[in-house]
C-alpha cells in the first residue's frame, strides 16, 4: 500500500520524478567525471540547453493543440540563412536582420497553419511537405555553402561566457517564461489548450479554432527562428544545415517532460528539466569518451522509458 | 430458497474496494434462464463494479460467481465471454469503417488461406440479424447506420456468441422510445430462447415493461435482491434507490413574458437540413423540441448556434433581424448559448478544471490588454455560478473528468450562464444521469426559466419533456408537424405527441 502511494504522489507532481533523474544523473557524474563540475563544463551544458530547450518549445506550442511540427528543423535553417545573407551580404544592422528572421520564422509557421486550417489536411503532412519546401528555398538561395563574414558584434554575443554562464540562455530564459505566461495566463494560450482539449467543445463554446491553430504554429515558427539565430550566434557562422538534427530533441524534450501528444496540456517545467536531462547526457557521453552517436540510441531508450512510465502512472491512477 | 435450482448466473457476497471508496459490499446478484432481471441504482451505487467483474474487467476482493451452478474466476474480459457471458456496453464498441457483418464476427472471422472469406462473414452475420429480425444488410458500413442501429448490431454482435447470458448497460439511453420498444421486442425473443438477461437502466417505466424481477444497489450494497416486479410498487422502487421516498412534485406554474419573442425563427433553412421551420419563443419559457432520433432537433440547434449553414428564412431576435455566420457570433453578438447533448464530446474539456470548462466562454469579456486574464476575476466569476448551480466539487481546480455525470452537466450548463447566454438551448440534459440529480437538473432549468431565461429544451425522454416544457413542438424530418400547449398531464400530452408524430 505504502509503495502504490508513493508512486502516486511522485506521479502527481508531473515532474517530480523527472527532477529526481536529473539530480541523480548529475550525482553519477559527478562521481564518474571530475571534469562534470568545472566551470568549462557547465557553460558547455548550459549553451546546449539554450538551443535544446527552444526546440522543444517549439513543439510543445503545436503539441498543445495536439498537432505536431515536423518542419521547426527546416524552419530554424532558412531563417539561418536569411538572416546571415542579410548580416554578410546587404551589412544590414544586427537588431533588423534578427527582426526580419523571426519574421520570416513566423511566416513559415503561420504558412503550416493556414494551410493544415483551409485544407483540413493533417498536420503530419503538410509540415513534412513545408519542411522540404523551406529546404529547398535554403539550399536555392545558399546552394548549401554558410555565410562566415557575421557582424563580430553578433558572433561576440553567442560566443561571450560570463564564468559557467552563456549570455545567450538569456534570450532561451525570456522565452521560456513568456511561454509559460501565455499558457497560465493569456486568453489565446487558454484557447490554445482548450483547442487541443476538446477541439468541438471549444468551437461551440466560441473559440475561434481556426483561428488558435493558425496562432500556435506561427509562434512555432518564431521560436524555431529565435533557436537558428542563437545557434548560429554561437556557431560565427550561418550554416544551412542548421536544424536538420532538431526532430528528435523536439519531441523527446516534451514527452520525456510529460505533454500529451494528443494536446491540451503542457508542463513547461517537465519540459526545461528534460531538456537539461538531454543535456547532461550528450555531454555525459563526450565527457567519459563514448561514441557520441549513442546519443541517438540514448534519446530513443529515454522516450521509450518516458512513455512507458507515462502508461504505468495512468494504470495506477485507474486501478 | 430452493437450494436444488441452478442459476444461469450467481455473485454471492461480493466484495470490491478502491482506494477510499468501498464499491461492492456484500453484493448479491441472481440471473436465471428465460427471464430478464432488471439492475437498478443510482449512479455511483456500484453498478458498474458488479458488472466489470462479471465480465473479468475487475477481480474481486471477496466473493463467489457461479455460472451455470459452477463456480468461475475470469482474469479478463476475453475469458468471460468464452465461458459464455456477452456484454453490450453504453458506449459503442463498433468500428465504424467496418461493415455490420465484420463487426458481428469481429474476434472470430472466417478465412480461406490467408484471406478474409467474406461470403462466410455475410452468411454468419445475417443469421444472427435474421435471429434478432433486423432489416439491415451485414454489408453495410456502420457508420452509416442510427445510433439505435448501431445499438441493435451491439447485440447482434453480442448474441452471435451463442453466449446463454447477456448483460445490457443502459441500452436504451440513446435511442428513441419507439426504437427501444422494437428492442424489448428482440429482448422478449431472446428471453424465449432460454437467454439470461441482465437490464441495466435508469429508465423505471422500462424496467416495468420489459423486466420479470430486479435487484437494486444503493451505496455499494444491495436494497433488494431479486425480488419479482409484479409486487413492487414504483414508489417503493425508488424509495429503494434512493433511500427515502421520493415524491415527484408537480412543477408549479410560471409567468411568461409573452408580450414580445426573444427569439422568432420563420422559415429557417439550414445546410445541416432544417427544411423550414417556425416557431417563437418567450422570456421565461421552456419551449420543449420533441421528436425521434433523425428528426432533424439537434441540426436545427445546429443552425441556430452558428455551427451549421443557414440558407434560407430568417432569425429575428428581440425584434432584430440576426445574421448568425459562426459559433463566436451566435454567443458574443446574440448571446445563444448551447448545451450540447454529448457533454463529453462536445460540451466539456474533461482534462481541464472546473474552472477553466466555465470560464472559457467569458475569456474575451474578462481578458485584460493583451488577452491577460486576471486570475481572481476569473474564479470569482466562476465560483458565483459553481455556487448558483451547486456543483459539487472539492475545489475550483478540480478536473471536470473526476465529477460525476451530474456535477459535470453542470458545469456545462454553468459555461453558458456565465456567458449570460439570453437564449439557451438545452440538448439531452439528463442522458445518463441518475433519478436524483436528474430531479435537481428539472428544477435547476426549471428555476432558470422562472428568472426569465428563454430556454430551447430538446429531449427524448418523454416524461422530462411533459414535466418541464410549457409548450412542445413534435418535429419530424427536419419540419415542426405539431404544437401542444402543455398541461402537464403524462396520457394526455404522451398520447397527443404520438399522434403527432404517425
Amino acid at each position: 500500500m505504502t509503495k502504490t502511494s508513493l508512486l502516486r504522489t511522485l506521479v502527481n507532481i508531473e515532474w517530480a520524478g523527472l527532477l529526481g533523474v536529473v539530480i541523480l544523473a548529475v550525482v553519477i557524474m559527478a562521481f564518474a567525471s571530475p571534469a562534470f563540475l568545472s566551470t568549462y563544463n557547465q557553460y558547455v551544458l548550459m549553451r546546449d540547453v539554450a538551443i535544446t530547450l527552444l526546440v522543444a518549445l517549439s513543439q510543445l506550442v503545436v503539441l498543445a493543440i495536439g498537432q505536431m511540427n515536423l518542419s521547426l528543423g527546416m524552419i530554424g535553417g532558412l531563417v539561418v540563412v536569411i538572416t546571415g545573407g542579410l548580416m554578410e551580404v546587404w551589412h544590414v544592422p544586427v537588431p533588423l536582420s534578427v527582426l526580419i528572421g523571426v519574421i520570416v520564422g513566423t511566416a513559415c509557421g503561420l504558412l503550416n497553419g493556414f494551410i493544415i486550417v483551409r485544407s483540413g489536411i493533417n498536420s503530419f503532412i503538410v509540415t513534412i511537405a513545408t519542411s522540404s519546401v523551406f529546404l529547398g528555398i535554403n539550399y536555392g538561395m545558399t546552394e548549401a555553402v554558410p555565410f562566415y563574414n557575421l557582424t563580430p558584434e553578433f558572433k561576440a554575443f553567442g560566443q561571450a561566457r560570463w564564468g559557467s554562464f552563456p549570455p545567450i540562455l538569456i534570450v532561451t530564459i525570456i522565452v521560456t517564461i513568456l511561454i509559460a505566461i501565455f499558457f497560465a495566463r493569456t486568453i489565446p494560450g487558454r484557447q490554445i489548450l482548450a483547442v487541443g482539449g476538446n477541439l468541438l467543445a471549444s468551437q461551440t463554446s466560441g473559440v475561434p479554432v481556426g483561428r488558435t491553430v493558425m496562432m500556435a504554429h506561427a509562434i512555432s515558427g518564431a521560436i524555431a527562428a529565435v533557436a537558428g539565430i542563437l545557434l548560429m550566434a554561437r556557431l560565427g557562422q550561418a550554416q544551412p544545415t542548421i536544424g536538420q538534427n532538431w526532430l528528435l530533441p523536439s519531441f523527446a524534450a516534451p514527452i520525456i517532460g510529460g505533454v500529451a501528444l494528443s494536446g491540451g496540456s503542457v508542463t513547461i517545467m517537465g519540459t526545461v528539466l528534460a531538456a537539461l536531462l538531454i543535456a547532461i547526457i550528450q555531454d555525459a557521453l563526450v565527457l567519459l569518451n563514448a561514441d557520441p552517436y549513442y546519443v541517438q540510441f540514448l534519446l530513443g531508450v529515454l522516450i521509450l522509458a518516458a512513455v512507458g512510465f507515462d502508461r504505468l502512472a495512468k494504470r495506477q491512477r485507474e486501478a | 430458497m430452493e437450494n436444488s435450482e441452478v442459476l444461469a448466473l450467481e455473485a454471492v457476497g461480493m466484495y470490491k474496494a478502491f482506494p477510499g471508496v468501498q464499491a461492492l459490499d456484500n453484493v448479491d446478484l441472481r440471473l436465471r434462464h428465460g427471464e430478464i432481471q432488471a439492475l437498478i441504482g443510482e449512479n455511483g451505487a456500484g453498478k458498474s463494479t458488479l458488472i466489470k467483474i462479471i465480465t473479468g474487467l475487475y477481480k474481486q476482493d471477496q466473493g463467489i460467481l457461479r455460472l451455470d451452478g459452477r463456480e468461475v474466476e475470469f482474469s479478463n474480459t476475453h475469458e468471460a465471454m468464452k465461458a459464455g457471458i456477452s456484454f453490450v456496453p453504453q458506449e459503442r464498441n463498433l468500428i465504424p469503417a467496418f461493415t455490420v457483418g465484420e463487426n458481428i464476427v469481429m474476434g472470430r472471422t472466417p478465412t480461406k488461406g490467408v484471406f478474409v472469406d467474406y461470403a462466410a462473414v455475410n452468411r454468419e452475420a445475417q443469421r444472427w440479424l435474421d435471429v434478432m429480425g433486423l432489416d439491415i444488410a451485414p454489408t453495410t458500413v456502420v457508420k452509416n447506420l442510427s445510433a439505435a442501429q448501431m445499438q441493435l448490431v451491439e447485440i447482434a454482435k453480442a448474441l452471435s456468441m451463442e453466449n446463454k447470458v447477456l448483460l445490457l448497460d443502459e441500452p436504451t439511453a440513446s435511442i428513441t422510445p419507439h426504437e427501444a420498444e422494437f428492442l424489448f421486442e428482440v429482448l422478449r425473443g431472446l428471453k424465449k430462447r432460454g437467454v439470461a438477461i441482465l437490464f441495466v437502466s435508469h429508465k423505471l417505466e422500462e424496467v416495468y415493461e420489459l423486466c420479470d424481477r430486479v435487484t437494486v444497489l444503493r451505496d455499494g450494497r444491495n436494497a433488494c435482491t431479486d425480488e419479482p416486479l409484479a409486487t413492487m410498487d414504483r414508489d417503493r422502487l425508488v424509495s429503494l434507490m434512493i433511500g427515502r421516498t421520493q415524491k415527484v412534485t408537480e412543477l408549479p406554474a410560471k409567468p411568461i413574458e409573452r408580450d414580445e419573442p426573444i427569439l422568432e425563427v420563420r422559415g429557417l433553412r439550414a445546410k445541416s437540413g432544417t427544411n423550414g421551420v417556425d416557431f417563437k419563443l418567450y422570456r421565461g419559457e421552456i419551449l420543449g423540441l420533441y421528436g425521434l432520433v433523425g428528426a432533424g432537433r439537434s441540426e436545427l440547434a445546429r443552425a441556430l448556434v452558428g455551427a451549421s449553414k443557414i440558407i434560407g428564412g430568417e432569425v429575428i431576435i428581440q425584434g432584430k433581424p440576426a445574421k448568425i455566420h459562426s459559433v463566436s457570433d451566435a454567443l458574443n453578438r446574440h448571446g445563444i448559448g448551447y448545451v450540447s447533448e454529448d457533454r463529453k464530446v462536445e460540451g466539456l474539456i474533461l482534462p481541464h478544471s472546473v474552472a477553466a470548462n466555465i470560464s472559457i466562454t467569458i475569456w474575451r469579456r474578462i481578458g485584460g490588454p493583451f488577452g491577460w486574464i486576471w486570475s481572481r476575476k476569473e474564479k470569482g466569476l466562476v465560483k458565483e455560478y459553481v455556487d448558483k448551480l451547486d456543483i459539487k466539487t472539492p475545489s475550483l481546480m478540480q478536473l471536470v473528468k473526476n465529477l460525476s455525470g451530474g456535477n459535470q452537466q453542470k458545469v456545462s450548463l454553468a459555461k453558458w450562464l456565465a456567458a449570460q447566454a439570453r437564449i439557451l438551448i438545452i440538448d439531452e440534459p439528463t442522458v445518463g444521469i441518475d433519478i436524483k440529480t436528474k430531479y435537481a437538473l428539472h428544477d435547476l432549468i426549471w428555476n432558470l426559466a422562472k428568472q426569465g431565461q428563454a430556454i430551447l429544451l430538446i429531449s427524448s425522454d418523454m416524461p422530462e419533456m411533459i414535466r418541464l416544457a410549457d409548450r412542445i413542438l413534435v418535429m419530424k424530418n427536419h419540419q415542426i408537424v405539431g404544437e401542444i400547449q402543455n398541461n402537464h398531464n403524462y396520457e394526455q400530452i404522451s398520447a397527443a405527441i404520438m399522434q403527432k408524430l404517425m
